[in-house]
């Protein structure tokens, strides 16, 4: 048997999780050395997967299986294509930048690593997973540490965050669950597994309509979709800086990450038939986040709202039903991904030393703190789709095949990407310039330990904005299948 | 006839004569000898049971059925009985001078429960179940305070009306098929199932059972007995009793059959239950009544799984009815040991305020306990939902599992605020909670059971299908 290459990524942050439990809790450099190592094997296991992947083989790869529950079908098996490959490598990158940037936390360090791996072994789960049962207890267990994270180690209103995060989550994945079940249910079905189901399921045209809206909605309220965004920008702005980023980075991911796995996968018909609502949600989206966001004072909530904003265009992406729209959400998912997660390091440093992050206290930043001023202006202009950065190719792939596929709808989107350039630039010229406001003239630049995780961001940022054909190479195989081409 | 199948009630017996023998015959106080002893006692029944987990036959002329249904619920019960026990080593609310009583009709309690599991004729069924409830109305009014005068009349006063219902409803299906054994009714099943008298019988019968199972309509004794009585015994009605009332349900709905009209009654039943516990639970600051509640809406749960009338669902109910005891166990283990280092036998959600801080190991088992009540896998009561509701699912129930589902997500609501407590509000004392050696063990078997039966359940769920096709056939 080959080298279990997807279960030892799962279980990198499982078995760094049992090591923190053992180690007694006054020794926090020990946990914090432990959860490192588990992070950076994690990532160099995903690294090697990419090199790896055969970007060529449209089936799923590096299969392992283990039958579980026999009689309900349920087995233990992994598998990856380019869909998830990417989405692997975004997790195990932002999980090793979110424990440098945890490295200051001093509050209960035992418990909060524990939470980190926790939550990540359950990102991990999903996305590599492909039985239905083990992707809902992985989206579950991804979730459940998000609420522990947020109301110990959060701020602002975060006990009410941490409650309608929880709930609104949860209440998208009884959905979820109804849904899987139903599938389970369906004639000549009565196993979880993907493929399985896939291959011997005849789903009719009725059955795929009723059974697409319900997962959507489910997997929507993950992915911020319009008006089950509500829970997302309170859980960012709550959230301590390592959990927003692996938040608003991964977790929001797992959401359309679900959507096209199994909405789009199992039922494309259904999928078809719903795409323009989908793609009018997504419309409310773009515009609506990019508004919201520009009326905002907290830096925090900026952030928050252009996530909604940036999910929009995924959801657009997907809603075109097209390789190309494919191509660029899948982008756009680890664009942003990456963008988010660098974005919320730089608030975070940011709110350390500043102790605030509400826009008219910030001033002069640039000049006191350079480095993470930059780092912040990167991901601004990644956010707004400068050429040269991820989030450029992606949207303007999502762009492309939204304005052929829906020409009001494409069009109308790209105010969107108007405001977000004005709220991005009002946000750095409020933060960054203008007159430093004498309470931070103290504001330190960052040490080598806070600039090298940034730093690893942006170089990701960078590298796939110059060259995205790298990335384009690894999915378009795998969105053609999906799109049964 | 052999009387080894009949060795674990036989055991219990022996107990209860025994402390019958110490209740008649001494005056002065043996606390130090009683606990040990019944400790003893407890722990031997449960090695009986499974030693005699895999028998099987009939004993008393084919009344009692010995099989892996009926051991394996008498195996769970002398469980529920030994947590009990465990719970009972300082008794808050029972005057020492009553324990032998106590442990008495406890004995008695799980005797009755045993052979209710059995039960195979309809006068054995109905003794049994007098003997367990009797029993139970007994230990609830134990308790050395005035407020459960109230609760223990009113259990009494209901618990009496659903006997009578069942005896009703008994006489009209023995009346129809003119014998007192299941397995004959059974096979008249077919020629009676569309005779008004017989549906009519079968409502009642079962009225008598979610009573056990404190489901709606039969629910409003719970509240306040929970509250009211002593928390052990609080926590045996709430494992044991349930677990009895699911294998006896399982045995008459085998044996029986559920017809499609019956089935539409038992999906209201279970609607209205689910939606009922979980809506008043929400309001709840005693935590004895939070549980009652949110045990009136697992009993809704359950009755999904039922429902389905399946091999899946009472495979799967059988499972959830395991899952469930180990889960509640858990959290009534946290209760009881509040109850006993505040010297208060009710504690409110107050009580449990900093609970991370005076004991993270007590405070762990509550939030795996009540995540796991909640259905967050990876725990015991997640895979047990799963099961129960794909059973359902797979019978077209699709919107009894949507709502179950649903009301999944407001119980967290509460469970979480009860976790908030004990993990985020400040301990009003800082002395920590001392835990003895078997509490000890008891928790972290607790917490093995409920972490990996969650994760890995193939062997309990095979053991349940097993029993259900062994009971299936005649």
């Amino acid at each position: 048997m080959a080298f279990p290459i997807l279960t030892s990524i799962l279980l990198c942050p499982v078995i760094g999780l049992f090591l923190i439990l053992l180690v007694p809790r006054r020794l926090e450099n020990l946990i914090r050395l432990i959860a490192l190592t588990a992070a950076s094997g994690t990532l160099a296991l995903a690294v090697r997967l990419c090199f790896a992947f055969d970007p060529s083989n449209p089936a799923l790869q590096f299969m392992e299986h283990v039958e579980w529950i026999k009689s309900y079908g349920i087995h233990y098996s992994n598998g990856v294509d380019g869909l998830n490959l990417t989405m692997i490598l975004l997790t195990a990158i932002v999980i090793f930048c979110g424990v440098l940037v945890s490295w200051t936390v001093t509050y209960r360090v035992k418990d909060f690593f524990a939470n980190m791996l926790f939550l990540v072994s359950g990102v991990f789960g999903v996305f590599m997973t492909t039985n239905l049962f083990f992707f809902f207890l992985f989206y579950e267990i991804a979730v459940i540490p998000m609420y522990l994270l947020i109301v110990v180690w959060g701020s602002t209103n975060k006990q009410y965050a941490a409650m309608k995060l929880t709930l609104y989550l949860l209440l998208g994945s009884a959905l979820m669950f109804a849904g899987f079940l139903y599938i389970y249910a369906l004639p000549g079905a009565h196993t979880f597994d993907l493929t399985a189901i896939k291959q011997n399921v005849a789903f009719p045209f009725d059955v795929q309509k009723i059974l697409y809206l319900t997962l959507f909605l489910g997997f929507g309220v993950l992915a911020a979709c319009f008006p089950f965004h509500v829970w997302s920008p309170d859980g960012h702005v709550a959230a301590p800086t390592a959990a927003s980023m692996l938040h608003a980075g991964v977790l929001m991911k797992l959401g359309a990450y679900g959507i096209l796995r199994v909405g789009v996968h199992l039922l494309p018909e259904g999928a078809r038939a719903w795409a323009p609502l989908v793609a009018s949600l997504a419309l409310c989206n773009i515009v609506y986040g990019a508004l919201v966001a520009s009326k905002q004072r907290d830096l925090k909530f900026v952030i928050g709202y252009s996530s909604v904003s940036h999910m929009g265009i995924v959801l657009l992406g997907i809603s075109t039903m097209t390789t190309t729209g494919f191509n660029g959400a899948i982008f756009q998912m680890f664009a942003h991904g990456i963008m988010t997660a660098l974005f919320f390091a730089c608030v975070g440093f940011i709110y350390d030393n500043c102790h605030t992050r509400m826009l008219d206290e910030l001033g002069g930043l640039a000049r006191q703190a350079p480095m993470i001023s930059s780092f912040f202006i990167l991901a601004g202009l990644c956010g707004l789709g400068l050429p040269g950065m991820g989030g450029f190719v992606a949207e303007l792939l999502v762009t492309i095949a939204a304005v052929s596929v829906y020409p009001v709808i494409g069009i109308a989107s790209i105010t969107g990407l108007l405001i977000t350039a004005y709220y991005v630039l009002t946000a750095v010229q409020k933060a960054f310039y203008g007159p430093l406001n004498p309470h931070h003239a103290h504001v330190a630049d960052t040490n080598p330990l806070q600039f090298f995780p940034r730093a690893v961001l942006v170089g990701c940022l960078i590298f796939f904005g110059v060259f995205p054909q790298v990335f384009i190479n690894w999915i378009s195989t795998s969105t053609k299948m999906l799109l049964g081409a | 006839m052999n009387l080894l199948l009949f060795l674990p009630e036989t055991w219990v017996l022996i107990t209860v004569v025994f402390l019958l023998g110490v209740i008649l015959f001494t005056k002065e106080n043996l606390s130090s000898i009683l606990y040990p002893s019944v400790f003893l006692s407890a722990i031997i029944l449960v090695l009986l049971s499974s030693y005699a987990l895999f028998s099987s036959g009939e004993l008393f002329y084919s009344t009692y059925r010995i099989d892996l249904l009926s051991q394996g619920f008498k195996w769970i019960l002398s469980l529920c009985f030994l947590f009990t026990i465990l719970f009972s080593r300082r008794l808050v609310s029972i005057h020492p001078e009553r324990e032998a009583e106590y442990f008495f009709f406890l004995c008695t309690a799980t005797l009755g429960m045993m052979m209710l599991t059995s039960a195979m004729d309809v006068l054995t069924l109905y003794i049994s179940l007098e003997l367990s409830s009797y029993s139970l109305y007994l230990l609830a009014s134990l308790r050395e305070s005035k407020i459960n005068a109230e609760s223990s009349v009113k259990y009494l006063v209901f618990g009496a009306a659903a006997s009578g219902l069942l005896l009703w409803g008994l006489s009209l299906i023995t009346g129809l098929s003119g014998s007192t054994f299941f397995s004959v009714i059974s096979k008249d099943v077919p020629l009676l199932m569309e005779q008004p008298a017989f549906a009519l019988g079968m409502v009642l019968a079962s009225l008598a059972f979610f009573f056990k199972l404190s489901s709606f309509p039969m629910h409003f004794w719970a509240p306040d007995v929970y509250e009211c009585a002593a928390t052990p015994v609080t926590s045996f009605v709430a494992t044991a009793s349930k677990a009895a009332a699911v294998a006896v349900l399982i045995r008459f709905f085998i044996l029986l059959g559920i017809s499609q009209s019956f089935v539409v009654i038992l999906g209201v039943i279970a609607f209205v239950s689910m939606t009922l516990g979980n809506a008043i639970a929400l309001l709840q600051q005693d935590v004895k009544r939070l549980l009652a509640y949110s045990s009136i809406a697992q009993a809704g749960y359950i009755l999904v799984g039922l429902l389905a009338g399946s091999f899946e669902g009472y495979s799967s109910s059988f499972f959830y009815a395991f899952s469930y005891v180990l889960m509640n166990a858990g959290a009534f283990l946290v209760t009881v040991l509040i109850a006993q280092s505040e010297r208060h036998d009710n504690p409110g959600l107050v009580h449990f305020d900093g609970l991370a801080e005076r004991s993270p190991f007590l405070a762990l088992i509550l939030l795996l306990s009540l995540l796991s009540l909640a259905g967050i896998p990876p725990l015991i009561g997640f895979t047990g939902k799963w099961i129960l509701f794909a059973a359902a699912m797979d019978k077209g129930h699709w919107f009894l599992v949507l709502w179950g589902v649903l009301n999944s997500v407001v119980s967290l609501f509460y469970y979480l605020t009860l976790v908030k407590h004990a993990y985020l509000e400040k301990p009003r004392t800082s002395a920590p909670i001392p835990l003895p050696l078997p509490i000890k063990i008891l928790g972290l078997a607790l917490f093995c059971g409920i972490v990996f039966l969650g994760i890995y359940p193939k062997w309990v769920i095979s053991f349940a299908q097993t029993a259900i096709s062994k009971a299936m056939l005649l």
